[in-house]
């Protein structure tokens, strides 16, 4: 019996599957050496020796000091995935404006498949060390970005989501009550601002805010993220929405525009 | 005018393109609409029972007569370039554009296609601001020297929080917005010197608050989201002819609405007072405009004089409007608020904005 999958209808390949899930190891660690993923996945070591072989024969993988890490070939791949997606181009120079503005992290978010990825960010002077790149992926309930998206969401689909989803106490703020949760994302739905005190990210703070156009409904979100001794009480919950929402506004006229204007 | 009914396409289909369409209707001409929103679409299709289209490449390869453009201000310039490129005449709302470098591209077009390009300046049409300009050119008015300018509104944000409101998109707040019409009408009465110095001060003392309190609103309130512009402008500006400008304009103040210019030449004064249509999109038929004439004489004592000068009202809007389709019929591009006037106009708020910086 052919297996369904949650994605489709139809046959699926496990050898694709087990290639995927050697990647996806290898992403989380960043580097992993053959015993590794093997423990990691409960597969014999000569099985995950032959896949990473297989892979870095493909182009997909490189071999460096005995580990196994992800190729650039991944960002020929997502490079043309972003370049797809029309929100980037209408949403990229925006984000730049908003990070070179508030010297923060600057990100414009996606939701796919029940996680937020980022789809591209860009920081200003005050930041060091961005607390995610692009492609990073987010649990919904934790990010600010997260909240935008679940806060969208019919009574049932959050049913649904929330049986799906275990939530992990990432932070001591992590809102792991259900009821909670429902309560602050109400609250989103009024002004259109969503906020993670340092719920995801020990120290971090976070706010978002939809980007939504009445022919794409909601399409993104946009957010600025700080460690909280740059980000006291007003400007977390007074400048920084305010400043969200002027490019969020921006953005969702460019999107109404985007035909007449030639932007991809 | 003769009564030949032509097409129009209706560019922008918001509470300006509406405005234009109810003239143009009564006048018996036919529109088509075209919208980037939907429902903005759907409402105009239903009320005017006109076809409309998606997309400006649609409703330019339409037989059009001419094409007024009524879309946010960031998006003057795409409409409009593709209009007069496919070789139709153009009428816009004001102000030519949200930055100096489109509202160039705009006028580079309209003169390469030789298409008649006017603005909307409607203030211009007035009875009363045309009467003045009479005194001013037949030399009543000796030289003018000073103009103090006030266009203020006590609450009068446009749609606050929407594209109005927004720098990226509208390119300013008060001074593009009514200050444009100042601005052009300053322009018109002492026929179109350049500012060679400028003093000014933005601020933005209303906006994103809570508790902005309001009698009537143009266009939607959409509390909390953009509003990134001024909401006054206080502007000195020296210009090549000699002449001094006192200009304030304000979307929001806690003073008395006013909409008035004071004209001091060296041989007599005008006062004009067009406030009280400020509440008006179509403005009350038995409005009164203020008009005042100060002069100082000698007979056998020498005396001041001071004039009341009584006209009847018209219809700004109607003018305008007639205005531009005398000059899409005869193809002659009219004096009237043309692209070029537009564009010295923009010139002169890209100079304040810049002095208040």
């Amino acid at each position: 019996m052919p297996e369904e999958t949650p994605g489709g209808r139809g046959k699926t390949i496990q050898s694709v599957e087990s290639a995927l899930a050697v990647v996806e190891v290898i992403r989380r660690k960043e580097r992993a050496g053959v015993t590794e993923i093997a423990n990691e996945l409960d597969r014999s070591k000569s099985t995950v020796h032959h896949y990473v072989t297989t892979l870095v024969k493909q182009d997909y993988l490189e071999k460096v000091d005995g580990e196994y890490q992800l190729s650039l070939r991944f960002l020929t791949l997502g490079g043309q995935v972003r370049e797809r997606e029309q929100l980037y181009h209408l949403g990229k120079d925006d984000v730049d404006k908003l990070a070179q503005e508030t010297g923060e992290q600057a990100r414009l978010i996606v939701e796919r498949n029940g996680s937020g990825i980022t789809l591209y960010q860009a920081t200003g002077n005050h930041v060091t060390e961005p607390i995610t790149h692009v492609g990073s992926i987010e649990a919904l309930y934790c990010t600010a970005a997260g909240k935008v998206f679940l806060a969208e969401l019919s009574e049932e689909e959050l049913d649904s989501y929330l049986d799906s989803v275990s939530i992990t106490p990432y932070t001591e703020n992590t809102i792991t009550d259900a009821d909670k949760l429902r309560e602050e994302l109400d609250k989103i739905q009024d002004r259109g601002v969503a906020f993670d005190d340092e719920e995801r990210y020990e120290g971090y703070r976070c706010v978002a805010s939809a980007i939504s156009t009445e022919e794409r409904e909601l399409f993104g979100a946009l957010s600025v993220s700080a460690p909280i001794d740059r980000m006291d009480e007003e400007r977390f919950r007074t400048d920084i929405p305010n400043q969200l929402q002027n490019v969020a506004g921006v953005v969702e006229i460019n999107t109404t525009y985007s035909e007449w204007t030639d932007v991809l | 005018m003769e009564s030949t009914a032509l097409t129009v396409g209706i560019v922008g289909l918001g509470a300006h393109g509406t405005n234009h369409v109810e003239r143009l209707r009564e006048l018996g001409h036919k529109v088509y609409g075209v919208d980037a929103n939907t429902t903005a679409r759907r409402e105009f299709r239903e009320r005017y029972n006109a076809t409309t289209f998606e997309s400006l490449d649609e409703l330019y390869a339409q037989d059009l007569d001419a094409v007024i453009i009524s879309t946010p201000n960031k998006f003057h310039e795409t409409a409009a370039v593709d209009a007069l490129e496919a070789d139709h005449n153009v009428l816009l709302e004001k102000p030519l554009a949200h930055t100096l470098a489109s509202a160039e591209r705009i006028a580079d077009a309209a003169n390469r296609t030789s298409n008649v390009c006017m603005v909307g300046f409607h203030h211009r049409y007035r009875n009363a601001c045309q009467v003045v300009k009479s005194y001013v050119e037949d030399g009543y008015l000796g030289e003018i020297t000073h103009i103090d300018a006030q266009f203020i509104r006590r609450r009068g944000v446009p749609g606050r929080g929407t594209w109005y409101t927004s720098q990226d998109i509208a390119g300013g707040g008060a001074l593009i917005d009514v200050g444009a019409h100042v601005l052009d009408l300053l322009f018109f009465w002492t026929d179109w010197p350049t500012i060679t110095d400028a003093m000014a001060a933005s601020r933005s003392d209303f906006g994103q608050h809570d508790d902005y309190t309001y009698l009537h609103m143009w266009g939607e309130d959409d509390r909390g989201k953009m509003y990134d512009v001024e909401d006054s402008v206080t502007a000195f500006c020296e210009f090549d002819s000699g002449m001094t400008a006192n200009i304030q304009v304000a979307w929001a103040a806690n003073m008395a609405s006013t909409h008035s210019y004071r004209l001091r030449g060296t041989e007599a004064g005008m006062t004009i007072d067009i406030t009280n249509t400020l509440q008006e999109v179509e403005p009350d038929i038995d409005q009164r405009n203020d008009l005042q004439l100060y002069e100082a004489r000698s007979g056998r004592r020498n005396h001041f004089v001071n004039s009341e000068i009584i006209v009847s009202s018209n219809d700004p809007y109607r003018d305008e409007l007639e205005t531009f389709l005398d000059a899409v019929q005869s193809g002659k591009r009219p004096k009237m608020t043309n692209v070029e006037q537009a564009l010295d106009v923009q010139r002169a708020i890209d100079r304040i904005y810049r002095a208040s910086q």
